[in-house]
């Protein structure tokens, strides 16, 4: 398709499809008219028309389908998501206003304090995840802070038992600096070097750390003859925090990483919660050596409780449940609702002005 | 009431509910400044035991880095136990807080948004101000996935049975953002693969040509691409299901000959069109309608002085002279009747449309004919037009008009045709879809061809060889600027200056050293060369504040870091992240040493020069 055919089917579709394709893709788009929003998802996608183009067929797929079909069928479950509290309903849905009062404060903050010290016992996800990476290849997708370094920390150590290199990248020095001082303290400052882009220490040992850019560097060092120990001996990589696999700058370093990745190497992709953790799986298997294994659950390890503060200091829960309402954006707090209306009732008399 | 709530009022209702340790997350590292200037004058301060475990820890960290020992903050933290945590501090100040906020000494950090990326440290509750994100240059919603990313932060395992997350309303803030991120789903992400000049250059210098393409077939940008490929094809699967009720019939191809058919006919139709407006009589009559001409109207007769078209008018015209010597100007259809009788008539181009001496006569003529006059029988042909030949042959051409399945095609024609568009707009697609990155490699190998780091059979040459290692942003400027041999005879000092200038890519405004006129010639040098460049990579901002800042930093062996931050406005931590990335390029060009000895050398200079005070003793 051209430009300008695509230019006119985007013309023919509502303005709310265009503002659902230009996020992510164009910046302030809310602000601007039906035909400079045209321009600018054009603009935006000149490399990647195509891309631009099936999205939109998607959409207007939905579209179609949400129009022949008013009532949705009962919470539809994607076959891929298996987390079953997170199933996410169609945004527009009504949310039957339930009439029970909401949580109170003091429920809300029930269970406040420090609990006793317990003996670590591995969660059944980081049991999983170790297990699997002694075949295979595998992508942990998990909330930030469940305990994505212990898995790191035990695969590192069984890698280190069969006298393999280990190669450990975080996206940025700082998280690299952070994760050399905490594996000196657990391996031994022998045992563990550093690689960035300024700074050099004991480059030779087991237990490598670097940024993900000086890994990509080594490989392709190595591609072009260049010949490296530590990669033939290498038996693990960790690539933590691999959401960056879509930052828009750097995220093509973390795909060079992985296609360049020495096959005899097992992969272990650390990252946040992402929507796709399973496209990221297929995508592995379909290049590596054997099979992916995906571990992914979306359970926080501590629970999370949302509360609303007031400018005047006054503290309420945030939704209706004392625990977040997964799936269920619209079930406020009853005093919590009534605030924030009156909040934006006095700070912004004549509608709303948002950068 | 005010706009949002006061930094100490909301440490104080933490306090209250015993809510700390909390992160608070604040739009700016302004935003954070003020807070903690709001702190000043606070009354409550701590009690005498935390703050010597404050101190204490402080001390532990101010013995591996030094140059926190004097932080204008310091005093703050002690006594109220809130501490600010950005990007324009340095490093070592950042861990040193992280550091207290580990052992639990603080009670609140203030810190941008930016850290819920980066560093961890957990926190029993984070608050969160604010919808948007700076992104940029630009403010843009939180997504579901940065909202759980901050929201991750609260509740450290072991320390807490439940983590909090409180809303605290600022003038910026869209409540249905977050609780959408708090509920929802995090998104899916997609591939953001480009193709860069070392890339190409280093698959290059691995790999044949022709063994590329199962390279980036690799890629998950080609993943992705492929998935929608395939959703594609399953449509134009069902596509293929729904036509086959309209497959071939009589002739494979209907719908082409169909809609080639329907064009010549509708050519057809037009052409009625345009005669039908006049009723067939009236265009058989107006041939007799000449000067001179006797006709009936509805009330006597007359005589035609002239027949004319006009624009104004939608049937054709006729000047008529009336027996009392009227000259009336009528359409056509008045007459009623044309007479086998016609007198002579001098016409003449203007009023009254023949000479005087016939138009008396006319007037004349007139008055004296008899009172029967033979009418002139004129006979209305119904056979239109013609068509034009071509089309005649054309639709003789089509067996449609006398095809059995002539109507069944008439009928489905619209759908069918529609569908098959569609068919063929998916198949573009997905041709698109497959070939797109391979098509943008070849278009990065054309340039570089053009530049002469590939020859035209796609093998580096000389000059690729060594380019391939510089792999950095803005590499092709940079090799092109070695090409250009514009660093010969730099010192260290014009290097690191250009080399910062290229590294930096914010665009915060700011006061800045003056630059010496060597680097902000051989700068002017570099921005026409980014310029020349430009359509072939985005050029860099080539500041020369920045480049100036960092000159004086390796020029002035004796300048120390405060004085550096003195003799500028850009924050300590944006100086640190400046030097160090500008190390990094320094390091890529450190790498040429085979090739380009001279040059490495100076690297290595400049190198040794930046790493000093703060640079040296930070990680």
């Amino acid at each position: 398709m051209t430009t300008d055919e695509l230019a006119q089917l985007l013309a023919q579709q509502p303005v709310a499809i265009l503002h659902r394709l230009a996020r992510g893709r164009v910046q302030r788009h809310f602000r601007a008219g039906k035909r400079r929003l045209i321009d600018m998802l054009i603009q935006h996608s000149t490399n990647n028309l195509a891309g631009l183009e099936s999205d939109l067929q998607a959409l207007i797929e939905e579209r179609q389908s949400r129009v022949q079909t008013p009532v949705p069928p009962a919470n539809p479950v994607p076959p891929r998501q298996t987390a079953p509290h997170t199933s996410r309903r169609p945004t527009r849905t009504h949310e039957p206003e339930s009439t029970e009062p909401g949580v109170t404060l003091t429920a809300w903050l029930e269970g406040l304090g420090v609990p006793t010290p317990q003996p670590f016992v591995p969660d059944p996800w980081q049991e999983e995840a170790l297990a699997g990476l002694a075949e295979t290849d595998v992508v942990v997708s998990v909330p930030t802070g469940s305990g994505k370094t212990y898995v790191a920390v035990e695969a590192a150590r069984r890698a280190m038992s069969e006298n393999r290199t280990i190669i450990y990248t975080s996206p940025l020095k700082a998280l690299s600096n952070t994760k050399f001082t905490e594996f000196s303290k657990i391996f031994g400052s022998d045992q563990v070097g550093i690689l960035t882009g300024d700074r050099q220490d004991n480059a030779q040992a087991p237990i490598l750390i670097m940024t993900t850019e000086i890994l990509r560097n080594l490989l392709y060092d190595a591609a072009s003859g260049e010949i490296d120990v530590r990669l033939d001996t290498l038996g693990l990589v960790i690539l933590d925090e691999s959401q960056y696999i879509a930052d828009p700058e750097r995220g093509v370093v973390w795909e060079e990483t992985i296609i360049f990745c020495p096959s005899q190497a097992k992969l272990l992709l650390l990252s946040a919660s992402i929507g796709n953790p399973q496209d990221i799986a297929d995508w592995l298997t379909s290049i590596r050596p054997s099979p992916c294994r995906l571990v992914r659950h979306s359970k926080r390890t501590v629970p999370l409780r949302a509360g609303y503060l007031h400018p005047n200091g006054k503290l309420t829960p945030l939704f209706r449940t004392a625990g977040i309402p997964y799936g269920h954006p619209g079930q406020l707090h009853p005093e919590a609702k009534r605030l924030f209306l009156q909040y934006e009732e006095d700070t912004l008399p004549s509608g709303r002005t948002r950068r | 009431m005010p706009p949002s709530i006061h930094p100490v009022d909301l440490i104080a209702a933490l306090r209250d509910k015993s809510l700390t340790p909390a992160i608070v997350f604040l739009t700016s590292r302004r935003a954070c400044d003020e807070a903690m200037e709001a702190f000043d004058h606070a009354q409550t301060v701590l009690p005498p035991a935390r703050q010597e475990a404050i101190a204490a820890a402080l001390e532990r960290v101010i013995a591996q880095y030094p140059s926190i020992a004097e932080h204008p903050l310091i005093p703050t933290v002690q006594r109220i136990g809130v501490a600010a945590h950005h990007a324009g501090h340095l490093p070592s100040w950042k861990i040193a807080i992280e550091e207290l906020m580990r052992q639990g000494c603080l009670d609140a950090v203030f810190a941008t948004t930016t850290l819920a990326a980066g560093v961890d440290f957990p926190a029993r509750t984070v608050v969160i101000t604010q919808s948007s994100i700076r992104k940029a240059r630009d403010f843009m919603d939180l997504t579901i996935g940065e909202v759980q990313q901050i929201a991750g932060r609260a509740g450290r395992r072991g320390k807490d049975y439940v983590g909090f997350a409180v809303v605290t309303p600022s003038p910026y803030i869209d409540l249905g953002v977050l609780t959408k991120g708090f509920t929802g789903n995090p998104e899916a992400i997609d591939s953001q693969f480009t193709i860069t000049y070392p890339m190409v250059l280093n698959l290059l210098k691995a790999h044949q040509h022709n063994q590329i393409q199962a390279i980036l077939a690799k890629s998950f940008a080609q993943f992705q691409l492929n998935q929608r490929a395939e959703l594609l094809e399953r449509k134009l699967d069902t596509l293929h299901l729904q036509m086959e009720p309209f497959g071939p019939r009589v002739c494979t191809d209907w719908i082409t000959q169909w809609h080639t058919f329907d064009q010549a006919r509708r050519q057809k139709s037009h052409r009625h069109q345009t005669v039908r407006h006049e009723a067939p009589e009236m265009t058989a009559r107006f041939h007799f309608l000449t000067p001179g001409r006797v006709v009936g109207l509805n009330r006597g007769r007359g005589v035609v002085l002239r027949q004319y078209r006009s624009k104004g008018q939608k049937s054709p015209m006729v000047t008529i002279l009336r027996p009392g010597g009227a000259v009336t100007e009528c359409p056509a259809g008045i007459v009623t009747e044309i007479y086998d009788r016609i007198f002579d008539c001098e016409e003449q181009p203007g009023y009254p449309w023949c000479t005087a001496a016939s138009f008396d006569e006319l007037h004349y003529q007139l008055t004296e004919l008899p009172t029967r006059l033979p009418v002139l029988p004129i006979l209305v042909s119904k056979e239109s037009e013609p068509l034009p030949d071509a089309i005649v042959q054309s639709l003789g051409d089509f067996p449609c008009p006398t095809c059995s399945s002539r109507s069944a095609c008439q009928k489905d024609y619209l759908i069918a045709s529609r569908m098959r568009q569609e068919q063929q707009r998916h198949m573009k697609s997905i041709q698109a879809l497959r070939t797109s990155l391979w098509h943008r490699f070849q278009e990065r190998i054309d340039v570089l061809q053009k530049f002469g780091y590939l020859t035209p059979e796609s093998q580096l040459t000389a000059d690729g060889e060594w380019a391939r290692l510089i792999r950095i942003d803005h590499s092709l400027l940079i090799t092109e600027l070695i090409r250009a041999e514009a660093f010969t005879g730099a010192d260290p000092a014009v290097l690191t200056g250009i080399m910062a200038s290229i590294a930096h890519d914010d665009d915060r405004p700011g006061a800045f050293p003056r630059i010496s006129s060597g680097l902000s010639s051989l700068l002017g040098q570099v921005r026409k060369l980014a310029e020349s460049l430009s359509p072939y990579e985005d050029p860099p901002l080539l500041r020369a504040d920045i480049a100036a800042v960092a000159e004086r930093w390796v020029s002035d062996p004796n300048l120390t870091w405060i004085g550096l931050c003195r003799s500028t406005t850009m924050a300590e931590g944006d100086i640190y992240r400046l030097l160090a990335r500008t190390l990094e390029f320094l390091s890529q060009l450190h790498t040429l040493k085979a090739t380009h000895p001279g040059l490495a050398d100076t690297a290595s200079k400049a190198l040794a020069l930046i790493r000093r005070g703060v640079l040296e003793e930070l990680p």
